[in-house]
């Protein structure tokens, strides 16, 4: 069977996220039998600008046959003042309002929709919802598609367009029933086949350095946040709660910021912003945290949090997140905070009480180790495409 | 030796988590309110902190939240006239101080007034809170549940007498065909080997693993939930077993008019029910004393269906403990038949 992944952006360079959970579940596809696995990207890594870094053209990358399409325009100044409109009133937006929402936040890439649509792939993959390759690839690929929408509660997914590609794409895959859940409350899609997949885990490739070391910080204990260091994603919320919690404690606890970097990071002596480090300084920073926080309210899975559980390292998430705060929840491996106050009361707990860290981190590796392991998942996730082709693509009118 | 077998040992392990997990966070938020009574935070701060917390959150609030917005609410309720006056400038602090002694008195009075009010709005809200919660729990104690799954070891498996009759209704309808209560799939499993798409529900906790692992679409979802987010005509098929039997009023009046929007034309509804002599018999499950409410008689659905536009033939069990009521959508009209 063919399979065709399309994603913003693809590779290493991504981490974290729906693109990077694509690209892993394309390179596990890629080493089951009978399975062929390409992907179309851009030549793009920044999603604010859209502007071609990469080479166009084909490679191979771990057995899936990578095309990199050129970006035809970069995202221009006007998209943010539309967008920021828009976000007023999202459930208002009218059709044409959330068309030209979609053509502005791009990439605009043409000539991968041409080639989805001229593409001989027995099934379409598409993550994540909200960009317009996925809304574009689904109107117009021949095969049939899967839509991985990695869906939070965000303006955007109230937009019409956005519901359309829901409506017309033929399967869904969901991280969470977090997610199915929130997706269903907006839009009639129960009965299109579907699965709730998550992501699946390897084993940790260590460094065999100490995080402390690796950070500059010695043997002080430090909490770890690992993906893109953004507004949306928290991060000034994190960074402005620890300023503000170490200014009545001024104890050894640090802030590890792991992840490119998108905000503005002040200098402070308990803060350090790596920017983007390779998988073992990953794993090693990770496996000697005290806690890992993942700040976002938007989160659809969190990988990021999953990997903590891998090295049983306690969690903390955002409160308003509900498929993070279901995964503390269920397997009673991590704390939440829905303000200041209740973050500085969990850190100092967390702090205080080793016994805590323990009993949380071991909780969440075996809820880990049960259910987000790969060779379950990809099986399962064969299967499903399987089962998706034979039913074939619907009339996408 | 413990005799637990390891799915056991896990399930043990696991609730041991959660109950763990539960008191901590218990502990916390009493924490919380005790640091937040304490006042060792300035308003204003808090304020300031809780705004930035929720500049980036979901557009629609989780349930249960109430308490928490209130405290957003009385945090943003005050507002100190008192404007910082640190300045990157030479002599801007000294500038800023002279500004605001100058305008204090004028801007004091304007800002006690919307304080008071504030104030006023906050205390309402309370109030309107400590009402809302009289009223749940006087709700509470008379809630409706969820109508349970009723399933019997003779009406609901591959042996029931009715298994082979849905099947040859279903066969060969096109679109999807649903089939709740699903349970582990076995039904679902006799409809896709006919070559028909279908998938099943469960409202049940832990019901559907295994079947998951088979490769079935199978889901964990609340009935009328699962209905509410089909598509218009999106399904050829809806076989309700084990779950319309003992729905309240409102529940039986949602499925019905739900059918009447998701199936197809020319789908069709298939309803299987316990009847009064199969639900009062001895094997029926504790769910049905529990229940809230009582199988309708057959002729009572095939009305229903009947004016909801569906043509209904209706086929009586064995020894009439339950029965069988098949609505074949055909956009209109109206007619009722019977089978024994």
């Amino acid at each position: 069977m063919k399979v065709v992944f399309v994603t913003p952006r693809y590779g290493p360079e991504i981490m974290g996220g729906a693109e990077s959970a694509s690209r892993t579940l394309a390179e596990h596809l890629a080493a089951e039998p009978g399975f062929e696995v390409a992907a179309y990207s851009t030549c793009a890594l920044d999603h604010l600008t859209w502007e071609n870094q990469l080479p166009a053209g084909d490679t191979d990358m771990n057995g899936v046959t990578l095309t990199r399409f050129k970006v035809a325009s970069e995202r221009q100044e006007e998209f943010f003042k539309f967008d920021g409109k828009l976000r007023r009133s999202p459930r208002h937006v009218s059709w044409e309002q959330s068309e030209r929402w979609l053509d502005l936040n791009g990439p605009q890439v043409p000539e991968l929709i041409a080639a989805l649509r001229s593409g001989d792939a027995d099934v379409a993959v598409f993550s994540p919802y909200l960009f317009l390759p996925t809304v574009a690839g689904i109107r117009s690929a021949r095969m049939p598609t899967v839509l991985h929408p990695a869906a939070h509660d965000e303006p955007a997914l109230y937009f019409p367009a956005i519901g359309d590609a829901f409506a017309r794409s033929d399967a869904l895959c969901y991280y969470t029933a977090a997610e199915r859940r929130l997706v269903q409350r907006l839009y009639p899609v129960a009965e299109k086949a579907q699965i709730v997949l998550g992501i699946g885990l390897g084993d940790p490739i260590e460094g065999g350095q100490k995080g402390g070391d690796l950070l500059g910080l010695g043997d002080r204990p430090y909490l770890i946040s690992v993906g893109r260091v953004d507004d949306h994603k928290g991060s000034a919320m994190l960074d402005t709660f620890f300023r503000r919690y170490k200014e009545h404690r001024p104890g050894p606890l640090a802030l590890a910021l792991v992840g490119r970097v998108h905000s503005t990071i002040e200098p402070h002596p308990d803060i350090v912003a790596t920017g983007e480090v390779d998988e073992p300084t990953k794993w090693d920073l990770l496996r000697d945290a005290s806690a890992a926080v993942s700040p976002s309210a938007m989160e659809s899975f969190s990988l990021a949090i999953m990997e903590a559980w891998e090295q049983a390292v306690p969690v903390v998430v955002n409160a308003l997140c509900e498929p993070t705060r279901d995964h503390c929840a269920h397997s009673g491996g991590g704390l939440w905070f829905g303000s200041y106050r209740q973050f500085e009361v969990v850190i100092d707990r967390l702090s205080a009480d080793a016994e805590l860290r323990r009993r949380l981190g071991a909780s969440g590796r075996a809820y880990v180790q049960e259910h987000y392991q790969w060779p379950a998942l990809t099986a399962r996730y064969a299967r499903f495409l399987e089962s998706v082709v034979e039913r074939g693509a619907s009339a996408r009118v | 030796m413990s005799g637990k077998g390891p799915e056991a040992a896990a399930a043990a392990d696991l609730a041991v988590a959660h109950d763990y997990l539960a008191k901590v966070m218990g502990e916390i938020d009493e924490e919380v309110l005790r640091r937040r009574s304490s006042g060792d935070l300035p308003l204003r701060v808090e304020r300031e902190l809780d705004e930035l917390f929720l500049k980036y959150s979901p557009m629609a609030g989780r349930d249960g939240s109430l308490e928490e917005a209130l405290g957003v609410v009385e945090a943003a309720s005050f507002i100190d006239p008192v404007v910082p006056v640190e300045s990157s400038k030479p002599g801007g602090a000294l500038v800023k101080q002279s500004i605001r002694r100058a305008s204090l008195w004028y801007m004091g009075w304007v800002v006690h007034q919307i304080n008071q009010f504030a104030s006023a709005t906050s205390r309402t809200l309370r109030v309107l809170d400590d009402r809302v919660r009289a009223l749940q729990t006087e709700f509470d104690a008379q809630r409706v549940l969820p109508a349970p799954v009723i399933e019997t070891k003779w009406a609901h498996g591959p042996g029931a007498w009715w298994v082979d009759r849905v099947l040859e209704t279903i066969a060969g309808q096109s679109g999807r065909v649903l089939h709740t209560a699903a349970g582990d799939g076995w039904f679902v499993r006799r409809l896709a080997e006919r070559e028909l798409d279908a998938y099943g529900v469960d409202p049940r906790e832990g019901r559907i693993d295994r079947a998951e692992v088979e490769g079935l679409d199978l889901r964990e979802e609340a009935v009328l939930d699962h209905l509410r987010a089909v598509a218009p005509e999106g399904l050829g098929g809806l076989v309700l077993t084990g779950v319309v039997d003992g729905m309240s009023a409102a529940e039986r009046d949602a499925v019905v008019a739900l059918a009447g929007r998701i199936i197809a034309p020319f789908g069709r509804v298939v309803v299987h029910s316990l009847s009064e002599a199969g639900w009062t018999s001895d094997d029926a499950p504790v769910e049905a004393d529990l229940a809230s409410g009582r199988p309708l008689r057959s002729r009572t659905w095939a009305t229903l269906f009947g004016r909801a536009g569906f043509e209904v033939e209706v086929i009586d069990g064995p020894g009439s403990l339950d029965y069988l009521v098949i609505a074949v959508s055909d956009g209109g009209g109206e007619g009722v038949h019977s089978t024994r």
